[in-house]
């Protein structure tokens, strides 16, 4: 009898547990109403815009890819993909194009999700827009940095993954354009005025960006768009005391990352914090354009400019101090940019190596200057001024030239900087007056060059002013690129994977 | 509740009462007796003797003696021995019994213990290989896993890294059925499903179940097939001490012969010159530093293992108590490599009536390993993590230290490292796992024939990993850095309940078996890890993350709750027809939590027929056929390796900066994939057991084909303007097939009074073919170090073997001159370069050159021992071997590549202007780490695993002592091993860049570098019964 009651006792314990068998994850993110707050969407705006800092864009892929499609950055090392970047003969197995093309996607589908999930946020349009406004500038600047690289591609305004979505074919340039600038505008009338940093995107920021795109819309030719680029330029120029703009007195400033916070030139920046992140969320642009066998640090000594670049700056102009690195300790022996191959290693070279990443990185993460604490500018004011000189002298306005000198008046300044290497120097003002006073279009692209070397300017700029064929002759900064062929080579080939996923997309 | 707190109090205190002065209770009448085997006439050590009907026993000591109390002169003993007819005997009067237990000629009447059931030998139907207890124990080895290798045949034994303490062992039975899911079998030990595996010593038995008809019962768990462990349970009687201790002395089994400072330096000038060969560009000559230091001197030491285990066992008439501890400690041969273990297994059984039987085995332990990294995936510097592979690379004319007490670094050749030395002694990393396992049973005899048994059981295995990386590693933890400290926790539970009714009868000449049951299952696992830079002190070790300035945020992979549940229904028929015909058949349904929404439940038959044809009329006549059975299966499994929300959509929590600091965000991670499943195994197998010469030889033949569907692989369809930060989702699309033949053939070749010798062989052939892959595209791999730089050097190509070789086809060294048709250099070639052949002629070595240039996968794998007695005396002797893989030595891919240290074989054969008749290239060639057939080599071997003299003292010297049995051992492990292999070992397990993960350790196969060498060890063991 006893052992019935055993038995049952033992029955009753162990026929447990029948399951419907359905998940429940705990810690799983599931996108099924997730978004019911504007901090909710803030989650997926600040993933959208974090996906640029990532290595496979701003911290490494496309930031060297840029400057070394460029005619001011030579390859030091040998691998194939960066050879391809260098000489113009990019093909799309290449992963300075897939990583960057990958990842830029990712930031686009998370605004896309931010933007979508708005519309179950219920919320009045004076509180969700102005956030949820950001969203909308993040999906502009990637659909810019993937127009401007790749030409012709899918556009999407909402998350994928419709049955369609997999076989869609490419939407013009000229609609992405429409659609980029749609969205600026909205960004632009959304956003405030001021934020609590400029890696947040701003009204100024939705504004100097739409001048921008109006400036490469325009291309060589088109008037209306310059007239379009100069006004929403002067509109920044303008109210740059309502957004608290201006030129920082001090160039070196802008490359500081213990000066940068502070200062009121940078209108969007990629800012970095000294963390190792997880996924490559890191910049490693110090190392890659520093000097191999530096003790401080050591670079990789992957770019390095040619002595034809360092040349085309004028020695008493500031901003060659600040952007050349020609003084380095290496092995204890300090020397200058002449014996930087004495480290021995087979990627140094004996010129003046880029500074203005590897000189004052700030607190960072990791060896050789990785993971660093700069704020990358990737619109700053003094951009927004070339961008209304160079409109400016095409559609004839006089304000060209003092806009033009404003820059260059800033780069007679001197400044707190290093002599060379990492010794602190003061560096004079300068006593060459600013003389210009008649300016063509050369002039102010020549200046763009300058004051935005090694930014990840000049590609785009190459590009949208077709000078290709001038700058990769033999005459340019890097001598002659002759695998470079304008018909084909300012579109990036779409990587030849996507190619594989949706042969739509191969475009002929 | 409060009813059966009150029957707790009534009925069980009395009863855990009685349990522990069980032992004490008098029986009514001792009986004792020898037990002598016919025909050989000697005493039967081990011999089982049962009183009918109750849980009392007694087993025999080493000459064949035995003490057992009985109630009454009525009560019956049944005598019995593995391979031997039982014998029954009505005790009467008698105190004494002498017994001859005469040989079965079937030899077939062992019982195998089979899913949620037990079958005599003779009646499997399935296919089934046992393994003794004695051959797990016959050296000494730190998992019972390792003593399968070479032992069962289709059974494939490797561990994960070489010689390494406490690396885990995997086990692979008739070759691998997935490509991205787990491959590892089943477990199942005293019943618990997903148990770990017990100590050696303490495991009674252990079969291998590999056809579907023996592992259809575990459904989508089975196609890997399933280890079943039955652990050591107590015997009535006397109380039985047993200790075992083994003591082990190792050392490397191998070194490679590297260049010495002098030749390192004349070496670094030979390649400097030859590169500006290629370049044009002046080379600059090589400083030779002050040193001259033999690396692997300074990292390998002698090691040693220790093994000591004691166990207690003993009943009474109704209760009967197994309990061990096990303590294992080793040194590994690599300086600062140690592994510690502690476990300690208990059963108890009671019959508390004539029909209810409860038992409870409760089991734990913890182990701590003190590691130092090898066969690193080359993530971390460069492989600069990397002991064994640095202890090649690294220059040996470099000291230890720097002259201002620092460690040296690589500085002046290749990529920047820190000295393996340096490495060894600094790096911290400690892995600690504590498991606990509790399983209670219940089994009822409801009436008749009809058993009820159900099972309540609680697993947990907890693991601790830290590791530290101090500041003075200056290229892995200085700089900017300032010490690394990683911790990690991961905690496994499982809640098992099983009920299950069995029911026998006998139907005229027929019997039949039923079984039907339910089971739950819940597994909860959760952990988290965490990471950061810039400690406070190094003296703390990882223990000083929390002083860490960095904390570095791993995202939503490094902090995870996974709960999966599965129940399923179960049953079985098992039709035996005048001990000639049997049939048996399988179904298990199995719901899963992590099935995706349109898969929850899943249904997997298997139906067996067997013939004993030697017992039809027709075949009396063949004497010399002791028996023969023929059987035939069929059956599907599943292989559910489908992670928890996997077919989810979902969002990930990504790292985020924003003003400067840390902010949470997401991103959008999958699209929902509401058609997931798991992968299913179609498996037929034939197979053929026969016994000759009065059983002298016995074998067993089996063929299996196993067709694999629904492959789980990553579908790179989806595109990446998706923006789904998984751009690869996991879907069912491969197909797999693995054929194979596999036989085991034991003799007694002498049997005298004073000397035997057996023999056991066992051969295991398998061919694994992929048959589909997702859109029929090749699938690529990377089988070396990520730093490499070298993608793709493995295949999976549709009609091929898994894991081929993929890379340029070597054609020797190029003369100078024209260029011989159809191969070609790479760019800049001069002489003494190496050659390829140039498959698409345009004069160029490029990608569309590279073709399949190796296949790991051995033909056939083997094991053979031998076992004599003389006298006192006994010897074993166990080769086993591996034919027809081939390793790729990814070890002299790095070595010969100019930027490292090299070996004497490629100093002095490389191609010079004066040594042109050579088959290896120039030292410094135009070559980068070239993947190429040149680093393909046979891995066949023939390994003597294990050698082996015991000596057993005869009772009356060690009556004296209070002992039962003593007996010495001594033994050595890979003694000897005959290979052409020229790395440091044919048992190579690198997993390249992708680290050990399911998809490496199925197709990543035959790669070699920086493994934790194989070890040689001399054991001495001792084990003695009181």
């Amino acid at each position: 009898m006893n052992t019935y009651k055993i038995i049952l006792l033992l029955m009753g314990l162990s026929i447990m547990g029948c399951s419907d068998l359905e998940e429940e994850p705990v810690g799983l993110l599931s996108p099924d109403g997730f978004f019911s707050t504007v901090d909710d969407l803030q989650l997926a705006i600040d993933g959208s815009l974090t996906h640029a800092i990532n290595e496979e864009i701003w911290g490494r892929k496309l930031s060297v890819s840029l400057m070394l499609r460029s005619d001011m950055v030579k390859l030091q090392s040998s691998q194939t993909y960066r050879v391809e970047m260098d000489m113009h003969n990019i093909t799309g197995e290449n992963e300075m194009v897939y990583d960057p093309w990958t990842r830029i996607w990712l930031g686009i589908s998370a605004a896309n999700t931010a933007i979508a999930g708005a519309e179950s946020v219920s919320a009045d349009d004076d509180i969700k827009n102005p956030v949820v406004a950001q969203a909308y500038f993040a999906r502009a600047f990637y659909y810019f940095h993937l127009v401007r690289l790749f030409g012709d591609i899918p556009y999407f305004d909402r998350p994928a993954g419709e049955e369609a979505d997999f076989s869609v074919g490419l939407t013009a340039e000229e609609e992405v354009y429409d659609n980029i600038i749609a969205d600026l505008e909205f960004a632009k009338t959304w956003l405030p005025e001021t934020v609590i940093s400029r890696s947040v995107p701003s009204k100024a920021a939705a504004s100097s960006y739409l001048a921008l795109v109006y400036l490469t819309r325009a291309g060589t030719n088109d008037m209306a768009y310059f007239q379009l680029a100069f006004d929403e330029a002067k509109e920044v120029i303008d109210n740059s005391g309502t957004y608290v703009l201006g030129l920082d007195p001090d160039f070196q400033a802008l490359f500081d990352a213990n000066r940068i916070d502070a200062s009121i030139e940078p209108i969007f920046a990629l800012d970095y914090n000294a963390n190792e992140a997880a996924d490559n969320s890191y910049d490693q642009i110090a190392p890659m354009s520093g000097v191999r066998g530096d003790d401080n640090e050591e670079g990789w000594s992957v770019v390095a400019p040619t002595m034809a670049v360092y040349d085309s700056f004028e020695p008493g102009d500031y901003r060659r101090d600040v952007s050349f690195q020609t003084k380095a300790t290496i092995g204890g022996v300090p020397v200058d940019y002449t014996e930087f191959t004495i480290s021995g290693h087979e990627h140094a070279a004996n010129v003046p190596y880029i500074a203005k990443y590897t000189r004052y990185p700030g607190e960072y993460a990791k060896g050789n200057k990785r993971a660093t604490s700069h704020n990358y500018s990737m619109m700053r004011y003094a951009e927004v001024l070339l961008i209304a000189a160079e409109a400016g002298v095409e559609i004839g306005n006089p304000l060209a030239l003092t806009y033009l000198n404003e820059v260059r008046g800033r780069a007679r300044n001197g400044g707190q900087s290093t002599s060379g290497g990492y010794d602190e120097a003061t560096f004079p003002s300068s006593t060459i007056p600013m003389d210009l006073s008649n300016i063509t279009v050369a002039d102010v692209l020549e200046e763009r060059r300058i004051e935005l070397a090694f930014e990840g300017k000049r590609w785009y700029d190459i590009k949208r002013r077709d000078l290709g064929n001038q700058v990769f002759s033999a005459s340019g900064y890097e001598g002659a690129k002759p695998d470079f062929n304008p018909s084909v080579d300012y579109d990036t080939p779409i990587p030849q994977d996507e190619i594989n996923r949706n042969p739509n997309l191969a475009g002929l | 509740m409060q009813k059966q707190l009150k029957f707790f109090k009534m009925k069980l205190m009395p009863l855990l009462v009685f349990i522990l002065f069980g032992l004490a209770l008098n029986a009514q009448q001792t009986v004792t007796g020898t037990v002598i085997s016919q025909p050989d006439g000697r005493p039967l050590p081990g011999a089982n003797i049962l009183v009918k009907g109750t849980a009392t026993g007694a087993t025999t000591d080493f000459d064949g003696n035995y003490t057992i109390e009985v109630q009454n002169s009525s009560a019956i003993l049944i005598f019995s021995y593995i391979g031997f007819t039982p014998k029954e005997v009505t005790v009467g009067n008698k105190a004494v019994i002498d017994i001859t237990l005469i040989e079965d000629s079937s030899q077939l009447s062992e019982i195998v213990v089979v899913g949620y059931g037990a079958r005599r030998k003779s009646d499997v139907t399935g296919s089934v290989s046992s393994v003794k207890a004695d051959e797990l124990t016959a050296f000494p080895v730190l998992d019972a896993e390792q003593a399968l290798q070479g032992r069962a045949a289709g059974v494939v034994v490797q561990s994960n890294n070489g010689g390494e303490p406490g690396a885990p062992i995997k086990i692979n039975i008739r070759g691998n059925t997935s490509i991205n899911a787990s491959s590892d079998p089943l477990i199942v030990v005293d019943g618990f499903v997903g148990a770990n595996m017990p100590q050696a010593g303490d495991i009674e038995s252990l079969q291998v179940l590999k056809d579907a008809s023996a592992t259809a019962i575990y459904g989508s768990r089975g196609s890997n097939g399933v280890v079943l462990v039955t652990t050591k349970k107590g015997r009535s009687g006397k109380m039985v001490i047993e200790i075992n201790s083994t003591y082990a002395v190792q050392s490397t089994a191998n070194r490679l012969d590297l260049l010495n400072a002098n030749d390192f330096a004349d070496y670094q000038n030979q390649v400097r010159e030859n590169v500006a060969l290629t370049t044009g560009d002046p080379s600059t000559p090589y400083v030779q530093g002050d040193y001259d230091t033999d690396w692997q001197d300074l990292i390998y030491r002698s090691g040693n293992t220790a093994n000591h285990q004691i166990s207690f066992s003993g009943g009474s008439d109704k209760i009967n108590f197994y309990a061990s501890g096990t303590y294992f400690q080793q040194d590994g041969i690599i300086v600062n490599s140690g592994y510690e273990r502690v476990s300690l297994l208990s059963n108890i059984d009671a019959q508390l009536t004539d029909k209810l039987k409860v038992g409870l085995n409760l089991t734990g332990g913890s182990s701590k390993k003190s590691g130092v990294t090898t066969q690193s995936d080359g993530s971390v510097t460069v492989g600069g993590d990397d002991v064994v592979s640095l202890a090649m690379r690294f220059a040996p004319d470099k000291g230890v230290y720097n002259p201002d007490g620092t460690f040296s670094t690589n500085d002046k050749i290749g990529d920047k490292v820190d000295n393996p030395y340096a490495v060894a002694t600094q790096r911290d990393d400690d892995t600690e796992i504590d498991n606990f396992r509790a399983n209670f049973y219940a089994n009822y005899d409801i009436i008749e024939g009809l058993t009820f048994k159900t099972t309540f059981g609680l697993s947990s295995q907890n693991t601790f990993r830290g590791i530290y990386m101090p500041r003075t590693l200056e290229v892995t933890a200085g700089g900017g850095t300032d010490g690394r400290a990683i911790m990690t926790e991961d905690k496994t539970e499982s809640l098992l309940s099983e009920n299950y009714l069995t029911y026998k009868k006998e139907i005229g000449k027929g019997e039949l078996t039923l079984l039907a049951g339910y089971s739950y299952q819940k597994t909860t696992n959760k952990g988290f890890y965490s990471e950061g830079t810039g400690t406070i002190s190094d003296s703390f070790s990882y223990y000083g993350l929390w002083t860490a300035t960095n904390l570095l945020n791993g995202g939503s992979g490094d902090i995870y709750v996974n709960e999966t549940e599965i129940q399923s229904q179960f049953g079985r028929v098992n039709y035996d027809y005048d001990d000639k015909y049997l049939l048996t058949a399988t179904v298990r349904r199995d719901g899963a939590s992590n099935f995706a929404e349109n898969e929850k439940y899943a249904i997997f038959p298997s139906a067996a027929l067997g013939w004993k044809v030697s017992n039809e009329d027709f075949m009396k006549n063949y004497d010399n056929i002791s028996s023969l059975k023929l059987r035939a299966s069929y059956g599907v499994t599943g292989n559910p390796s489908i992670g928890a929300y996997e077919s989810l959509a979902s969002l990930a929590s990504i790292y985020a900066s924003s003003n400067g600091l840390t902010v949470p965000a997401i991103t959008p991670y999958q699209n929902a994939n509401p058609n997931l499943k798991w992968e299913s195994s179609y498996q037929s197998n034939f197979g053929l057991d026969v016994a000759l010469f009065n059983s002298k030889v016995s074998m067993s033949f089996d063929y299996y084909n196993i067709d694999t569907k629904d492959v789980l692989m990553f579908d790179n369809s989806i595109p990446w303007y998706f923006g789904n930060y998984n751009d690869e989702i996991i879907t069912n699309v491969g197909e797999i097939n693995n054929t194979g033949f596999e036989f085991s053939v034991n003799t007694r070749n002498i049997i005298t009074d004073d000397f035997s010798w057996t023999t056991d062989l066992v051969f295991s052939r398998n061919k694994n073919t992929v048959e589909k892959l997702i859109f029929g595209a090749d699938y690529f791999g990377d089988g070396a170090p990520s730093y490499f730089s070298v993608d793709n050097n493995y295949i999976l190509r549709e009609g091929e073997e898994v894991g081929l070789f993929y890379g340029y086809e070597y054609a020797g060294v190029y003369q100078g001159g024209a260029v011989p048709t159809g191969t070609a250099t790479l760019p800049d070639g001069v002489a003494g370069d190496p050659l390829f052949l140039d498959l698409d002629g345009n004069g160029d070595v490029t990608n569309d050159d590279r073709k399949i240039i190796g296949n790991p996968n051995p033909d056939y794998t083997w094991g053979i021992t031998n076992s004599f007695t003389y006298k006192n005396f006994d010897l074993n002797i166990f080769f086993q071997g591996s034919q027809g893989g081939d390793i790729f030595n990814m070890t002299n891919v790095q070595l010969n590549n100019g930027d490292s240290n090299t070996t004497y074989e490629y100093y002095n054969n490389a191609w010079t202007p004066e040594n042109t008749n050579t088959n290896q290239p120039r030292v410094g060639n135009n070559s980068s780490r070239e993947i190429s057939s040149r680093f393909v080599e046979d891995g066949s071997y023939i390994r003597l695993k294990n050698i082996a003299i015991g000596y057993s003292f005869s009772s009356d010297m060690i009556e004296k002592l209070g002992l039962s049995n003593l007996r010495f051992t001594v033994s050595a492990q890979n003694l000897l091993t005959i290979t052409d292999y020229s790395g440091l070992d044919p048992e190579v397990n690198y997993y390249g860049a992708s680290g050990d993960n399911n998809t490496s350790s199925n197709t990543v196969r035959g790669f070699d570098f920086g493994n934790y060498p194989t070890v040689k060890s001399v054991s001495f063991s001792l084990n003695a019964k009181f």
